[in-house]
């Protein structure tokens, strides 16, 4: 529902970040996932209740190393983003990221998360099994995963529903990403009971990576070349497999006790 | 306004607002005039419906509970020690919807003598020595922004510190919008501090009252051992009317209480609030190993 009300200019360059940041031409994980890994072999279901398409996960080769990659998948086009609901995870795929984080950790294989959702899916199903739950238990496991995690925010952190996957040793953010404690329209229908104010909200709520960089829930920045990811997607995706690689190679080095503490350490301050 | 869930706020407890804040606990109750019960409008003398721990002896109906007062309901007497946490006073984004942020958190400050939506306390509960962290919804509809996650992990280090089982009163709209992304650091904030109670392999117990939503749910509210609901409470992580609204489907009936929740394996009790004590006591004596 949304009503015609005034727009400032600040309020229209807010909104505009935000809809860059949803550009539908902007990578994806699965285009992400097959453009950077070797023999990525998807593994799906919760092996609890069903397979949520909004998140795709399975093991591959990146570089010289055998890694997870769990990423949440929008779709590119109007059926594969019915397909993947368009981003929004049910219990089901925070419950199969964990089970493919679990068995990360057993083959002592990094985990690489791709968020890109913009929020954790709001319906009847999902509350009846248990959506806050699902994500409280990521949370747990991400901060305790026994080997290293990268998070790469593709386009759009919302919510817990992003957190639950970003909770890593190292957090990329690609520059014209935003990061939200929830989409400017939920914000907008809770601040000001109107989901119409959406760019009031977002010029509010600073939804830019940068926001997210200084208060410590986000690490490193991969520019975009303008006008953006959009319009020089090979670009933008050989610099996130470089970042990665990067950071895996510095993860590595570092004894997994010390990490585990450096990772908990680093959340328990986060948020100022 | 601060509610994530788009539930309408009510005001259904008595309220005892008018003391200066202290380290002190408040007396629980007004002790003058009466109150209704806001579900069957039974009236009641005030001093009796606090006695009652703001329940309706006539329907059953659980009201609201200000923090100090669930202190002092689930602490055994004169044992609760409140814990002064001084948080510094945060503004990450500059927020202003018509009143400023900080200005908004002094007015609740005002209105409910806490300093934030979380207090704390160190505490005998039926003879455990816990660490009690209780939430206030009247404090900003018991929104998690960064004060409140700050406290509530300094309470997890006490328990860890001292040993003491740690026992969380979790009852919130959810995030703190005005903090923006600083308030979904909490999350993470508040489930590292968990991790600790648990690396320390402390008994954690959760009591959900009404309501309880958004990142509060989806975080330390159910990183517990145990997850106790009050009657009628509802708590998820999306309201109702949000996905009333989103999906068009229509809701079944009892959506998001705590039978509902029951009966889909979300908690392990529905327990009156006046046999929590009792009950989280019992629990927390056989988790610690003693007769």
């Amino acid at each position: 529902m949304s009503t015609t009300i005034e727009t400032t200019e600040r309020e229209r360059i807010a909104f505009a970040a935000v809809e860059l940041a949803r550009h539908p031409e902007r990578p994806r994980a699965l285009q992400v996932i097959s453009a950077i890994t070797g023999g990525w072999t998807e593994l799906r279901g919760d092996r609890l209740f069903g397979d949520d398409r909004a998140v795709v996960g399975g093991p591959a080769r990146l570089g010289s190393r055998s890694v997870m990659v769990i990423g949440q998948e929008k779709g590119t086009d109007p059926m594969t983003r019915a397909l993947h609901n368009f981003g929004m995870p049910h219990p089901e795929g925070y419950r199969k990221a964990v089970r493919l984080m679990r068995q990360a950790e057993k083959f002592s294989m990094p985990v690489l998360c791709l968020v890109d959702t913009p929020a954790a899916h709001a319906g009847i199903g999902a509350e009846e099994r248990g959506q806050a739950w699902a994500i409280a238990d990521a949370l747990l496991c991400m901060l305790g995963l026994r080997t290293p995690t990268v998070s790469v925010v593709l386009s759009e952190g919302g919510s817990g529903g992003a957190l639950a996957l970003a909770l890593a040793d190292r957090v990329l953010a690609l520059e014209n990403a935003v990061y939200t404690v929830a989409p400017p329209e939920t914000c907008a229908a809770i601040l000001y009971r109107d989901a119409g104010q959406r760019a009031r909200a977002a010029a509010a709520l600073r939804p830019g990576v940068e926001t997210a960089h200084r208060i410590g829930l986000v690490d490193e920045l991969i520019p975009e070349p303008p006008p953006g990811a959009h319009a020089h997607a090979p670009l933008v995706i050989a610099a996130i497999r470089g970042a990665v690689i990067r950071n895996l190679d510095e993860l590595c080095e570092i004894p997994i006790d010390e990490l585990v503490a450096q990772r908990q350490r680093r959340y328990r301050e986060a948020g100022g | 306004m601060d509610r994530a869930d788009g539930v309408t706020s009510r005001r259904q407890a008595p309220r005892n607002r008018l003391q200066a804040p202290g380290p002190e606990l408040r007396p629980t109750a007004p002790t003058t005039g009466t109150v209704a019960c806001p579900r069957c409008k039974r009236r009641f003398v005030a001093e009796r419906y606090a006695a009652d721990l703001n329940v309706c002896s006539e329907c059953g109906h659980h009201g609201f509970v200000g923090a100090s007062q669930r202190i002092a309901q689930l602490a055994d007497p004169n044992t609760a020690e409140t814990l002064v946490v001084e948080v510094g006073d945060r503004d990450p984004l500059g927020f202003d919807d018509g009143v400023p942020y900080p200005q908004r958190v002094v007015r609740a400050r005002e209105r409910t003598g806490l300093h934030e939506a979380f207090l704390t306390a160190r505490a005998s509960l039926a003879g455990n020595p816990v660490v009690l962290a209780c939430m206030d919804f009247e404090f900003l509809g018991g929104s998690l922004g960064s004060g409140a996650g700050e406290i509530f992990a300094r309470a997890c280090e006490l328990a860890v510190a001292e040993r003491r089982a740690l026992v969380a009163v979790c009852t919130s709209g959810g995030a703190r919008m005005q903090e923006g992304i600083a308030s979904l650091a909490q999350m993470a904030r508040c489930s590292a501090a968990v991790a600790e109670v648990i690396a320390a392999r402390l008994p954690y117990i959760s009591i959900l009252g009404d309501p309880c939503f958004g990142g509060v749910t989806a975080s330390f509210a159910v990183q517990s051992d145990v997850i106790i609901a009050e009657p009628g409470a509802r708590i998820g992580f999306a309201g109702g009317r949000v996905i009333e609204q989103a999906t068009h489907d229509k809701l079944p009936d009892g959506f998001q209480t705590a039978e509902f929740l029951l009966a889909h394996g979300m908690v392990d009790a529905v327990v009156e609030r006046g046999r929590l004590r009792d009950t989280v006591g019992t629990l927390i004596r056989i988790y610690s190993g003693r007769a």
